[in-house]
C-alpha cells in the first residue's frame, strides 16, 4: 500500500452529525431498562442487520451505542432497549413519546444471517446482551421457514431482571422455539432453573453439525460459555460473539474501541470466533 | 533536480515573499527552550533550523479541540461547525512529521471518509527542511532520512551559508515563481547522523513484536511510567480522540467538540460500571507501542511510528520507545539463538 | 422547566479564596441566579427545615462541630457538592495531618488548647457522601460553572480524570520540567486546562491525584530533577496528605 497515494474510498461525509428521530413509545421494561420505538424522519428505514447499533445522542449530554432491538424484518421504527447506567442512559430514561434524539448509524458488524441460514440457531444470551439477541430472534421467527430450530438460552441476575418477559412467554409456548431461562438468585415466587447460564448448555438437544451460535453477554460471560460449548463438541467455526468495548465514533476513527489490531466499532461488535483467537485482549 | 540557492539573509525575505501568495505557517520561538508552529506575522521569527516543535502539523488538520456541531437546546436544532481547508503554506517541516500526515490522512480516507478533515487538508503548500538529528530522532530507523522530499512542494536542505532550495511540483513553482533563487552548483550535502537508532528493519518488527506480546519490558516499562499520556497527546501520528459537550451558562446551547485523547489514559477503554478493559499501565504502554509498530504496519506495510522522538523527549520518566523496542529485539533474537 | 433547583452555599474551615472566586462570576451571576434559587448564602445554620437540591459546600472539617453541621447538610440535600481543595481532599489543611495532633493544638491555640476540641483536617467525603466534587485551589470559575450548568440541566457532571500533563500538552505549553522547575501535573488530575503552568508557574497538585496513582514511579521522577526522596514526599503531600494516607492503607 503506497500511503501517499491514497484516494477516500467514499466520498467524504459528517460523520459525526446526528439525524435527530422522534420517540414513538417508551416501555419500561425492568427498574433499569427502558425499550424504546424510535421514528427516523420522513417515515426512513433504518436498514439494518440484527447486531449492528446506533450511537444515540442527547444535546447536552452525550452518545452513546445502543444496539438495535429490533428485526430489520419490522420496517418503519425500531426499537432499543437501553439500562440506566450513567449520565446518557439516566436522561434517557426520562424521555416522552414525541421527544427527540440523535440517531446515527447503523453500524458495525451485525450477526452475518447469511450464515445462520438452513441451519438451527442456538443464541445465548446473559443479561442486556438479550437486547440485540432479540432483533435475530425476531429475524428467525418471521423467516421461519429459512431456518432450522430455534434454541435460546437466557440467563438473569434474577428474577426481577428478566426482560421481555412477555415476549418470553410466547417462545415458551411456540413449539418452533426451544426456549431455555435460568437466573443467578431466584425470588421465593420465582419456579424456574437457578444457575448461571452455562447450566443450561449441557442439557440442550444439539444437532452439532446443523448448529450456529451467536453470544452476547457481559464480559465475564464468555470464557465460560465457550467452555460449555466446547464441551458439547461444537466446533469453534460455528461460534459468533458479540463484544462490547468503550466507544465514541462508531466509524473507526476515535480508538477507543480498539482490540489488538481490531476496531469493534467496524469488524464487530459481532464477531466470528475463530477469528478472536488472535485478539489477546478479546475475551 | 535542479538544486536553487537560498542565501541565509535571504530567508526573511523569502518569507516575506510568500506570505504574500498564502497565509504561512512555520516554527518560532515559543518558550525559552521551545519552538512551535504559528502563523506567521513577523517574517523574522520564523525558525528554521530547530529539533522539534511539541505539536506537530497534525494540529491544523485535525486541532486539539475541534468543534463538531453547535446545538439549541430549546427546538433541538443543531449546525454543523464551519470547516474550512487550511489553504496555506506550511514552511519549515520536517521529513516525518510530513510522513506523519500521510498516516493520518490513512486513517481519515479509508473505511468512513470523513469530512472535518480531508476539507481541512486542502490548499496546503509545503515546504520542507531538512534537520539535524538530536538525541532522540530515529526517523531513520523507519526509513524516513533528514533531507528526504517525499510530500513536498519544495525542500529546503541545510547547507553552507543558506539553504538549497528543490522545487519539487507545481504548486512549489507557483509558490516560489518570481522570487529570485540563483542556480547552484553546490552538491545536496550528506544528511545528519541518527544518535539513535532501532535495530531491525520494520519488516522483521512485525514479527518480533507479534513474539513479543508477552515480554516483561512491559511491566518493567510500567513501573516507571505515571501514566500522564503526554506520550500519545505529543505523537504526531496519534489520532484518538473523545467527544464532550458543552453547554453555555444560559443552558440555551452548546457544542459538541472532539477532544484529542491518548490509550495511555486509564479511562480510555473505561466504561459505565467502572470496567476499564486495559486497567494496567504494561497493558497500555504495550498498546501504544503495538499500534506504532504492529497493530497498523501490518495492515498497512508501514510502521506507524515515523521517528520523531517527541514520546521519548517529553517523558518525564524519561521512557524511551526506542529502548523498548530495542529490547524486544534482543530478546526475541536471544530466544531464537537458544531455541536452534 | 420545572421549579428552579434550591440552592444552599456552606462553608467550612477554608481560605475562602473559592467563595470570593464564586462571588465574582459578575456577568455569570444574573444568568446563574435564572435558573435557581438561593436559599441560603453564608448563613449559620438554624433549624429551619428544607430541603436544598443542591448543597455547595467548601472547606474541610476539623472541628466536631463541623462533623455535627455536615452531617445536617448531608441531610438535607440531594446533592452534595465538595468546592474547592479543602472540601474535596482536605486540602493544605490537610498537611497539619502528619503532626502529632497535640502539637498542632499547641501551635495554634496555645495554652488555650483545651477549650478548641481540634481533629485532623478532613475531606467532606471522610465524613458524608459527597456526590460531586469541584476540585482546585482555588476552584477555577470555568470548572464549577460546568458543573452549575450540568446539575441545572439535571445530569451528573463528569469529573475530569486525566493528568495535567494532557492540558498543556494540548495547549502546547513548554513542559515546566523542560524549564527547570519541578511539577506535580504528571499525577495531578486535570481539568483546570493547565491553569498554573500556562502562567510560568508548577503545578502544586491542588487537585488531588489521578486515580491509581504511580506514586512509586512520580517519587523517581521528582528525585531524578532533584528533589530527595524526603522533599518530594512533602511536595506530594501539600494538597493530598489525607489521599495519600488512604492509599497507603
Ligand atoms: C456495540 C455496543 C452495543 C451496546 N448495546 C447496548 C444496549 O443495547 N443496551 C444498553 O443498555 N447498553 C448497551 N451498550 C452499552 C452502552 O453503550 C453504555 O451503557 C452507555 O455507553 C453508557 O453511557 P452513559 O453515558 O449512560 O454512561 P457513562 O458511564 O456516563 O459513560 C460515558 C461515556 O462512556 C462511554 N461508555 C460507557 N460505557 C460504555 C459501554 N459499555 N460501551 C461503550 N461505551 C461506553 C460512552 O461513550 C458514554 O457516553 C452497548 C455498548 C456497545 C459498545
Ligand atoms: S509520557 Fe512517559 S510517563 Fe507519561 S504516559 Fe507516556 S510513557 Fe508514561
Ligand atoms: S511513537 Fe513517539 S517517536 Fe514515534 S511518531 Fe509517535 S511520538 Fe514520534
Ligand atoms: S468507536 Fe471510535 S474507533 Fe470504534
Amino acid at each position: 500500500m503506497k500511503l501517499n497515494e491514497l484516494v477516500p474510498q467514499q466520498d467524504p461525509v459528517d460523520l459525526y452529525l446526528p439525524v435527530m428521530s422522534e420517540i414513538r413509545d417508551v416501555r419500561p421494561l425492568t427498574d433499569l431498562e427502558t425499550l424504546y420505538t424510535v421514528a427516523l424522519p420522513d417515515g426512513r428505514d433504518l436498514g439494518h442487520q440484527p447486531g449492528q447499533f446506533v450511537e444515540v445522542s442527547l444535546f447536552g449530554v452525550g452518545e452513546a451505542p445502543f444496539s438495535i432491538s429490533s428485526s430489520p424484518t419490522r420496517k418503519g421504527v425500531f426499537e432499543l432497549g437501553i439500562r440506566k447506567v450513567g449520565l446518557l442512559t439516566e436522561k434517557l430514561a426520562e424521555l416522552k413519546p414525541g421527544d427527540k434524539v440523535g440517531i446515527r448509524g447503523p453500524f458495525g458488524h451485525g450477526i452475518p444471517v447469511e450464515k445462520f441460514r438452513g441451519k438451527d440457531v442456538l443464541i445465548v444470551a446473559g443479561g442486556i446482551g438479550l437486547v440485540p439477541m432479540r432483533s435475530m430472534i425476531n429475524y428467525v421467527l418471521d423467516r421461519r421457514d429459512e431456518f432450522g430450530r430455534l434454541i435460546i438460552c437466557y440467563g438473569s441476575r434474577s428474577d426481577k431482571e428478566l426482560l421481555f418477559t412477555d415476549e418470553m412467554e410466547s417462545w415458551r409456548r411456540d413449539p418452533g422455539v426451544d426456549f431455555h431461562v435460568t437466573v443467578d438468585r431466584g425470588s421465593p415466587e420465582w419456579e424456574g432453573n437457578t444457575g448461571v447460564i452455562t447450566t443450561l448448555i449441557p442439557g440442550l438437544e444439539l444437532d452439532l453439525g446443523k448448529t450456529v451460535c451467536c453470544v452476547c453477554g457481559p464480559p465475564v460471560m464468555y470464557r465460560f460459555v465457550l467452555l460449555a460449548l466446547k464441551s458439547r463438541g461444537l466446533p469453534d467455526k460455528s461460534i459468533y460473539m458479540s463484544l462490547e468495548r468503550r466507544m465514541k465514533c462508531g466509524v473507526g476513527k476515535c480508538g477507543h474501541c480498539q482490540i489488538n489490531h481490531s476496531y469493534v466499532c467496524q469488524d464487530g461488535p459481532v464477531y466470528h470466533y475463530p477469528d478472536l483467537k488472535s485478539l489477546e485482549e478479546a475475551l | 533536480m535542479e538544486l536553487k540557492f537560498l542565501a541565509s539573509d535571504r530567508v526573511e525575505a523569502f518569507v516575506s515573499y510568500i506570505m504574500q501568495k498564502k497565509t504561512v505557517y512555520a516554527p518560532q520561538r515559543a518558550g525559552k527552550h521551545s519552538v512551535a508552529l504559528k502563523k506567521v506575522a513577523d517574517p523574522g521569527a520564523v525558525v528554521l533550523d530547530y529539533a522539534r516543535t511539541m505539536q506537530s502539523v497534525k494540529k491544523f488538520f485535525l486541532p486539539p479541540r475541534d468543534e463538531l456541531l453547535q446545538f439549541n437546546l430549546a427546538d433541538q436544532s443543531f449546525a454543523p461547525a464551519e470547516v474550512k481547508p487550511l489553504d496555506a503554506v506550511l514552511l519549515g517541516i520536517h521529513s516525518y512529521d510530513r510522513a506523519a500526515i500521510d498516516r493520518l490522512d490513512y486513517n481519515f480516507s479509508q473505511g468512513h471518509a470523513e469530512r472535518n478533515y480531508l476539507t481541512r487538508r486542502e490548499g496546503v503548500v509545503w515546504v520542507g527542511v531538512s534537520f539535524e538529528p538530536d538525541e532522540f530522532h530515529f526517523s531513520g530507523s523507519v526509513g524516513i532520512r533528514p533531507h528526504d522530499t517525499e510530500g513536498f512542494d519544495v525542500f529546503l536542505t541545510r547547507a553552507r551559508d543558506g539553504y538549497l532550495v528543490e522545487v519539487l511540483t507545481n504548486a512549489g513553482r507557483e509558490l516560489t515563481a518570481g522570487f529570485d533563487l540563483p542556480a547552484t552548483d553546490q552538491a545536496k550535502p550528506q544528511p545528519g547522523h541518527f544518535h539513535q537508532h532501532i535495530f531491525l528493519p520494520q519488516a522483521k518488527l512485525n514479527e518480533v513484536m507479534g513474539a513479543s506480546y508477552n515480554n516483561p519490558v512491559w511491566e518493567e516499562t510500567a513501573e516507571k511510567c505515571v501514566g500522564c499520556g503526554s506520550c500519545n497527546i505529543v505523537c504526531p501520528t496519534c489520532y484518538c480522540f473523545n467527544v464532550e459537550e458543552n453547554v453555555d451558562i444560559k443552558v440555551s446551547g452548546g457544542t459538541r467538540e472532539r477532544i484529542w485523547d491518548g490509550c495511555m489514559l486509564r479511562e480510555f477503554t473505561e466504561v459505565a460500571g467502572g470496567e476499564v478493559f486495559r486497567g494496567g499501565l504494561a497493558e497500555r504502554q504495550r498498546h501504544r507501542v503495538m499500534r506504532k509498530f504492529k497493530y497498523l504496519s501490518d495492515k498497512t506495510g508501514h510502521p506507524w511510528c515515523v521517528g520523531c522522538g517527541r514520546c521519548t523527549a517529553y517523558c518525564t520518566a524519561g521512557i524511551s520507545i526506542v529502548s523498548i523496542v530495542n529490547r524486544c529485539i534482543s530478546d526475541y533474537e536471544k530466544h531464537a539463538a537458544t531455541a536452534v | 422547566m420545572a421549579a428552579k433547583p434550591r440552592v444552599a452555599i456552606f462553608d467550612f474551615t477554608g481560605c475562602e479564596g473559592c467563595e470570593l472566586n464564586q462571588l465574582n462570576f459578575e456577568n455569570q451571576l444574573l444568568d446563574m441566579l435564572e435558573h435557581v434559587d438561593i436559599v441560603e448564602w453564608r448563613e449559620a445554620m438554624d433549624d429551619r427545615p428544607g430541603e436544598y437540591d443542591i448543597a455547595f459546600v467548601e472547606g474541610s472539617l476539623s472541628t466536631p462541630d463541623c462533623i455535627k453541621r455536615i452531617n445536617e447538610i448531608r441531610r438535607r440535600a440531594k446533592v452534595l457538592v465538595a468546592v474547592g481543595a479543602c472540601a474535596v481532599q482536605g486540602g493544605i489543611n490537610g498537611m497539619k495531618n502528619t503532626q502529632p495532633i497535640e502539637e498542632v493544638r499547641e501551635e495554634v491555640y496555645g495554652k488555650d488548647k483545651y477549650l478548641f476540641p481540634t481533629l485532623p483536617a478532613l475531606p467532606l467525603s471522610a465524613v458524608v457522601k459527597v456526590d460531586v466534587n469541584v476540585r482546585g485551589c482555588p476552584m477555577t470559575q470555568m470548572e464549577f460553572l460546568k458543573v452549575f450548568t450540568a446539575l441545572v440541566m439535571g445530569k451528573k457532571p463528569v469529573e475530569p480524570t486525566s493528568a495535567v500533563c494532557v492540558e498543556c500538552k494540548l495547549k502546547e505549553n513548554e513542559c515546566v520540567y523542560e524549564k527547570g522547575m519541578i511539577c506535580l501535573g504528571p499525577v495531578t488530575r486535570g481539568g483546570c486546562d493547565a491553569h498554573c503552568p500556562s502562567f510560568g508557574q508548577y503545578c502544586t497538585g491542588c487537585r488531588g491525584m489521578v486515580p491509581e496513582p504511580n506514586l512509586k514511579a512520580m517519587e523517581e521522577i521528582l528525585v531524578k530533577h532533584g528533589l530527595s526522596v524526603n522533599e518530594a514526599w512533602k511536595r506530594l503531600h501539600l494538597y493530598n496528605t489525607h489521599e495519600l494516607e488512604g492509599l497507603k492503607s
